[in-house]
């Protein structure tokens, strides 16, 4: 029955941040009258067990998303190792030749935690 | 001509379909599915959700009369759960429900109409403070059999509601174990409590499963189910596991099953039992159990009542 | 008992227990009355999330219980669950049925009385809960600050129903406006506190009745403006003063429920 009913039965997609530095993740689906009444079913609905730093929640007929022709625009061939470390592992025994370290994804995301001298 | 290109197309879709479930990878709500497998998830998941929703009535009655504020607290949590069970699944079913035009509205109303059944289990009565802590234990229990057997669904939405199911369902079993653990370890009418329970919920608990064939009660659905590999065990499976979990531990606290042959049958790697009658789960799923029209009024009579809220709310504008 | 507790007169202790037992019975009834709509709500999630609001304000009277015991008032269970209705200190406001029905058979209970009641019970929980930050025993002022945090919440969720159903249809309307008649009927002694009132404001444990409901009408009065509706006064009929344990045949019949089990044996471990 697509009647005035359906608009009590509006579908909200809810959102949260576990963490004040998390992203959002989706966290699941409602049914709510207007968003602010989403609002307020959210966190006990689905994470009255976690800590939520924040919420969203949003209406189904603004999500964008892809039926099943449209999913084909997602597919890749897989030769692109160009930009990826993959294709540059040569280098590895190439630096060890001049004695020095690869700087691989490892090591260059440390760099960020070390101590200012 | 173009029939045949339908025709074709299906079959290729239908294929496409099968691989991928035989691959183990989820079908999502938008993709492609036989009407069967649509019409299959459908029925069990909105059983599975309405049977959440009226799984609640039961164990209300026991919040406010729970005895210490920690109970009290425990049990409104647990029956909390419950809805919130509910809600994830009917939202599943609701979401599969679309290509028919058809809406929670609708679901309610095949409740009330007696078209959409909610599981036996909670058609039966409660009667003490011990039923309350043995639907935790034993009927939650039964419950986590089924439903982590069903983890691995091949339809996405409803694995993932199973997920978040299975994991506050652990805190169900503890919370009915914990209240029968404190009867069992207390005075003699607390010890005879639990037993009284078990007692009267015992023929409920092998009903639970479902018959193991449709010999027994004239239908079964599990075939569809497993084919599509939605749950991987058959009803009978699903009941020895519940006996080869539970029964050691009904015993290790001191109580009897009533049934004096059931045992395990080393030889055939099987237990044996005695059948409950059937008759009665017959009549259940005609919604004559003890409870079901009492919980159905309940629900219905406050449904209808609060209508205006709904119409209310679907006037505003936003 | 703590060194805070041993250090108060009697008089001092005997006014802040007045106090403790009033707050505690309220949030407990309150909580009794939610919980009588599991499984009834007119739509699923809100079952779900004002479940969490009962089991927050049951939270809450268990922590107000368990200040009592720690003053030597008796077992938190006990206090909870044997009062008779004659020593109960809730306001009557919380004691009231949903409505017609039980809430296992035949429940007929009104929604617009729901959200106005739990509503304006929020709002002036949330005033006194406010005042009683700054209380002399500290305990207390600490418990609130917790309290507080969850009423935000609260407040919101019933804040929300009770705008959208007042701005939506006349029907709705004139239902919350009837609700609101009837909330207020009962509304005198929820900010009182009855014939101790005086010696508990001499202590400075919370602010007294009239500034707090000022407080109230206030934080209401630009709700109701956008309403476009005002509270009615309350009517001259003298109305039961809870606070000093007169209450209806309601709160007896809700204490027999909450109390069934627990008498079964009060003395055994549940």
């Amino acid at each position: 029955m697509v009647n005035g009913n359906s608009t009590f039965y509006q579908e909200f997609e809810v959102f949260s941040k576990r963490t004040p530095s998390s992203a959002f993740q989706h966290q699941f689906s409602l049914l709510a009258p207007n968003a602010e009444m989403a609002l307020v079913m959210a966190q006990e609905n689905f994470m009255r067990r976690e800590p939520v730093e924040d919420i969203w929640v949003v209406n189904r007929v603004n999500i964008r998303g892809l039926d099943q022709e449209e999913k084909q625009i997602l597919n890749r061939i897989d030769n692109k190792d160009y930009r990826n470390t993959k294709g540059y592992g040569y280098l590895k025994k190439k630096w060890r030749h001049y004695e020095q370290k690869m700087f691989d994804e490892q090591e260059i995301l440390s760099w960020g935690k070390e101590q200012g001298k | 001509m173009s029939n045949v290109v339908a025709l074709d197309k299906e079959a290729e879709l239908m294929e496409s379909f099968i691989q991928r479930i035989e691959q183990g990878k989820k079908i999502e709500a938008d993709d492609w599915m036989p009407e069967e497998y649509r019409t299959v998830l459908i029925k069990l998941i909105s059983m599975h959700g309405i049977s959440e929703i009226m799984g609640a009535l039961p164990e209300k009655e026991w919040v406010p009369k729970a005895p210490s504020l920690y109970r009290k607290l425990g049990i409104m949590a647990k029956v909390q759960d419950e809805m919130g069970h509910g809600q994830l699944l009917l939202r599943v079913a609701e979401d599969l429900l679309k290509p028919y035009e058809k809406d929670r509205g609708d679901l309610m109303n095949d409740l009330f109409k007696g078209d959409l059944k909610f599981h036996n289990v909670f058609h039966m009565a409660t009667e003490t403070w011990g039923d309350a802590g043995l639907i935790g234990w034993l009927v939650d229990g039964a419950a986590i059999i089924t439903q982590t057997d069903m983890l691995g669904a091949s339809y996405g939405p409803y694995a993932r509601a199973l997920q978040r199911i299975c994991a506050e369902e652990v805190f169900h079993a503890q919370h009915g174990e914990a209240i029968i653990m404190a009867l069992a370890e207390g005075t003699e009418e607390q010890k005879e409590m639990v037993q009284d329970a078990l007692n009267r919920w015992w023929p409920a608990l092998l009903m639970f499963f479902g018959p193991a064939s449709k010999d027994t009660t004239g239908a079964s659905k599990q075939d569809a189910t497993i084919k599509y590999q939605i749950r991987t065990k058959t009803n009978e499976q699903l009941r020895q596991s519940f006996f080869t979990k539970y029964i050691p531990r009904i015993l290790s606290l001191g109580l009897t099953i009533p049934d004096s042959t059931i045992h395990f049958d080393e030889e055939q790697q099987t237990w044996i039992y005695q059948q409950p009658d059937w008759n009665e789960f017959k009549k259940i799923i005609k919604n004559q159990g003890p409870r079901s029209q009492a919980r159905l009024n309940l629900r219905r009579t406050s449904y209808e009542n609060n209508a205006w809220v709904r119409e209310a709310l679907s006037a505003r504008i936003n | 008992m703590s060194q805070a507790t041993l250090t108060l007169s009697p008089e001092y202790k005997k006014a802040l227990i007045e106090l403790l037992f009033q707050l505690a019975d309220d949030d407990f009834l309150f909580a009794y009355r939610g919980s009588e709509w599991l499984g009834l709500a007119p739509h699923i999630e809100e079952d779900v999330a004002s479940s969490s609001i009962s089991q927050d304000s049951m939270g809450h009277a268990a922590i107000f219980y368990k200040l009592l015991e720690e003053l030597g008032a008796g077992n938190a269970d006990a206090l909870a669950h044997a009062r008779p209705a004659n020593e109960r200190k809730n306001c009557i406001l919380v004691e009231r049925v949903n409505g017609p029905g039980n809430y296992m058979e035949d429940a007929r209970y009104d929604w617009a009385y729901a959200v106005v009641r739990n509503y304006f019970y929020t709002l002036a929980k949330k005033i006194k809960v406010q005042s009683l930050k700054q209380s002399d025993y500290q305990p207390l002022a600490d418990v609130a600050v917790k309290v507080d945090m969850e009423i935000h919440y609260h407040l919101l969720h019933w804040k929300t129903w009770f705008v959208q159903l007042l701005s939506s249809t006349e029907d709705a309307k004139k239902r919350m406006i009837q609700a609101i008649e009837k909330v207020m009927n009962d509304f005198p002694d929820v900010f009182s506190f009855g014939d101790g009132a005086q010696q508990i404001h001499s202590y400075g444990l919370i602010e007294e009745e009239t500034v707090l409901k000022e407080r109230w009408i206030a934080a209401l009065e630009q709700v109701l403006e956008t309403a476009q509706i005002t509270i009615p006064e309350t009517t001259g009929v003298e109305s039961k003063n809870g606070r000093n344990g007169e209450h209806s045949v309601e709160l007896e019949e809700a204490l027999e429920i909450l109390g069934e089990v627990y008498h079964q044996d009060t003395a055994a471990a549940w």
